[in-house]
């Protein structure tokens, strides 16, 4: 579809990433915040007082038909995300979903195929993609600097669960689990995209405050042999932010990687990086965004997003991707339910 | 009213266990600082070096600490209001609305009276807007943890100003100026992580008001970038408080406030992680500066 100069975007779901989105888009030169979207009516007189200037609606379809925007960010709880998306996709729009895709595989299998009938962009919110320090990681695991890849131990942890929690994140239903999908999704992100999809997974979970799980720890299978471990804990103290930390070790060296650098320790130099001890601080990378609220990032995802709605381009995570994360998911799930080893290529 | 900032003033990013260098030293920290005698050792180094302002949240162990400190009378309180990490907390349970409402049924009912009583008086105007309504109990709920301290300046939060600023709201900013210079009698200072986008915006809606915003030598979270910010310092005369002057510790106290010379700011805002660094990084301050 041929845009206008400006993104006329629609934000659906004002809950807290969407009051986020919200702001970022407003400040995005390409875009024009053009409707606001909650099945809370109440949000509405807010929206309005805070300064939000689109108007508001309750339902999608209407909003659909009498504002017509070019495209929606959506940040609806996961199980609401393919019925929002759908009545989007069958007008055309450009979408960004926040993430996960889905709750469920087959739902974001659905969103998939949908988007494949028509020429539109789509995107996905696995934010780290949109950092530096994670950028950098890529760009060093691409270029080969430490050698054949052998091993990787991936974690997350965060202080969030600690007596059972009212909402739908925590409801298996609506949320479609609870630590992996929601705070290790992140991180499986993250290995999908440095090291492809992994090809078998053995799982075990616990539930210790909630109805889902509140930790879980993965065995991976990857392609070339890399062997790898993913453990996930929304129920561990001192983690007043979610982190997160992938130590990849090859036979030329290790690599730690955080959200505050990335350290190397090379068996022999590479290219500009010397033998033995390399550290990489995110403060000492160049800065990206022009605006920044909520997290790192977040500016930057939605910018490629605008950008991709007005150059028709592959933005940076797209839902494809989101369909290999909701894959390694599903493994996990399956495993645990199943207690064995499940392989990602049965789960089509 | 316009008042006299004090010129160094100790942060509390590491009491709150606040690191940009890695998670081994924010657990240090934590661990460190949950002890309020370790919170009150950097606050005693700081007052010895000649730096009597200090800037918080209402995080408990820097409250404990605030409670019990020998030399409270000798310190000036910067509060950072609201304590948006926690409201982010409870908001992944009970969403926006919910953290904020849910905070709300908190008040009293004499504070209710109070803040009635105290700012009804003052900004009749906004009253109407609920949202203005709940704002203002907000302030004040979040106040009231600061109510016995000498206090120098009150700080809104970053996200807070963050947010009015990406929807083009001067209401939300002139609510939280008006209610801390007219019920509070104190400067009101916009915290922000988009000076170079805020200031312009300020300038537009004739609000001047100081801003705190990161200023390092590395450009680290000058947004939109570290040039438009040094511009925008030097030449737009708006009190500035410099924080993260250090680059998250990226940056000596010897490279890093050479830097801040010919940038026009008002004030440098330092987060210190021991009284050893207090002695050290206030001594170059003051020496660097001419404080």
């Amino acid at each position: 579809m041929n845009h206008p100069k400006k993104v006329r975007v629609a934000l659906i779901g004002l809950g807290k990433l969407g009051i986020l989105h919200t702001a970022v888009v407003n400040m995005i030169p390409d875009a024009e915040l053009c409707a606001l979207v909650d099945v809370n009516k109440q949000l509405s007189r807010y929206a309005e007082q805070a300064g939000l200037k689109a108007p508001f609606f309750t339902q999608t379809e209407r909003m659909l038909a009498e504002i017509q925007p070019d495209a929606a960010v959506i940040c609806t709880p996961a199980f609401a995300n393919l019925s929002v998306a759908q009545p989007c996709l069958e007008r055309g729009l450009d979408i960004f979903v926040e993430k996960p895709l889905a709750h469920t595989f087959e739902a974001a299998k659905t969103m998939v195929a949908l988007a494949g009938r028509g020429n539109v962009v789509n995107a996905t919110g696995y934010l780290m993609a949109h950092m530096t320090i994670y950028q950098k990681a890529k760009s060093l695991i691409s270029e080969g600097v430490l050698g054949r890849l052998e091993r990787v131990r991936a974690s997350v942890y965060t202080s969030e669960v600690f007596a059972k929690k009212k909402g739908w994140l925590y409801d298996p239903d609506k949320a479609g689990g609870g630590a992996v999908i929601s705070i290790a999704s992140h991180l499986l992100y993250l290995l999908f995209w440095y090291f492809g999809q992994a090809r078998e997974v053995f799982a075990q979970a616990k539930a210790i405050y909630s109805d889902v799980e509140d930790a879980a720890t993965a065995l991976l299978l990857f392609d070339g042999g890399l062997q790898g471990t993913m453990d996930v804990s929304w129920s561990l103290p001192n983690f007043r932010l979610p982190h997160t930390e992938i130590h990849v070790e090859g036979d030329n060296g290790t690599m730690e990687i955080t959200g505050d650098y990335v350290k190397l320790y090379l068996f022999r130099g590479h290219k500009s990086y010397p033998k033995e001890w390399t550290t990489i601080y995110k403060i000492d990378l160049p800065s990206t965004g022009r605006f920044i609220i909520g997290a790192e990032g977040l500016y930057e995802e939605d910018q490629d997003f605008v950008s991709r709605c007005l150059d028709r381009g592959r933005p940076a995570v797209s839902w494809s991707d989101g369909l290999e994360v909701q894959r390694m998911i599903e493994a996990i799930y399956r495993s645990v339910a199943q207690k064995k080893v499940i392989s990602t290529g049965d789960i089509v | 009213m316009t008042v006299a900032l004090d010129k160094l003033i100790l942060g509390a990013n590491p009491f709150e266990g606040v690191s940009y260098q890695s998670r081994a030293q924010a657990v240090q920290y934590q661990e460190h600082f949950a002890n309020e005698d370790n919170i009150a050792a950097v606050l005693n180094a700081a007052l010895s070096a000649g730096v009597g302002a200090f800037t918080c949240s209402n995080t408990a162990n820097v409250m404990r600490a605030l409670k019990t400190f020998s030399k409270i009378d000798e310190l000036r309180i910067y509060p950072v209001i609201p304590n948006a990490y926690e409201y982010a907390m409870e908001a992944s349970e009970k969403g926006v609305l919910g953290a904020v409402l849910s905070k709300a049924k908190g008040f009293s009912m004499y504070q209710k009276v109070k803040l009635g009583l105290r700012a009804l008086t003052k900004i009749k105007s906004v009253l109407t807007k609920d949202i203005m309504d709940l704002l203002l109990e907000l302030l004040n709920f979040e106040m009231a943890s600061f109510e016995k301290l000498n206090l120098g300046g009150v700080i809104l939060h970053g996200q807070i100003t963050d947010m009015a600023l990406s929807s083009r709201n001067p209401d939300l900013i002139g609510v939280f100026q008006d209610v801390i210079r007219d019920t509070f009698d104190l400067e009101p200072i916009l915290a922000t992580h988009n000076f170079g986008t805020l200031l312009p915006q300020l300038m537009e809606w004739k609000i001047r008001i100081p801003i705190m915003a990161p200023f390092n030598s590395k450009g680290f979270m000058m947004k939109p970038s570290k040039d438009e910010c040094e511009k925008l310092v030097r030449e737009s005369g708006y009190p500035i408080l410099a924080k993260k002057v250090l680059a998250g510790g990226r940056l000596t106290p010897e490279e890093a406030f050479p830097y801040l010379l010919d940038k026009n700011v008002a004030s440098v805002v330092i987060g210190i992680g021991s009284a050893a660094e207090a002695y050290h990084t206030f001594a170059v301050a003051k020496n660097v500066l001419k404080v």
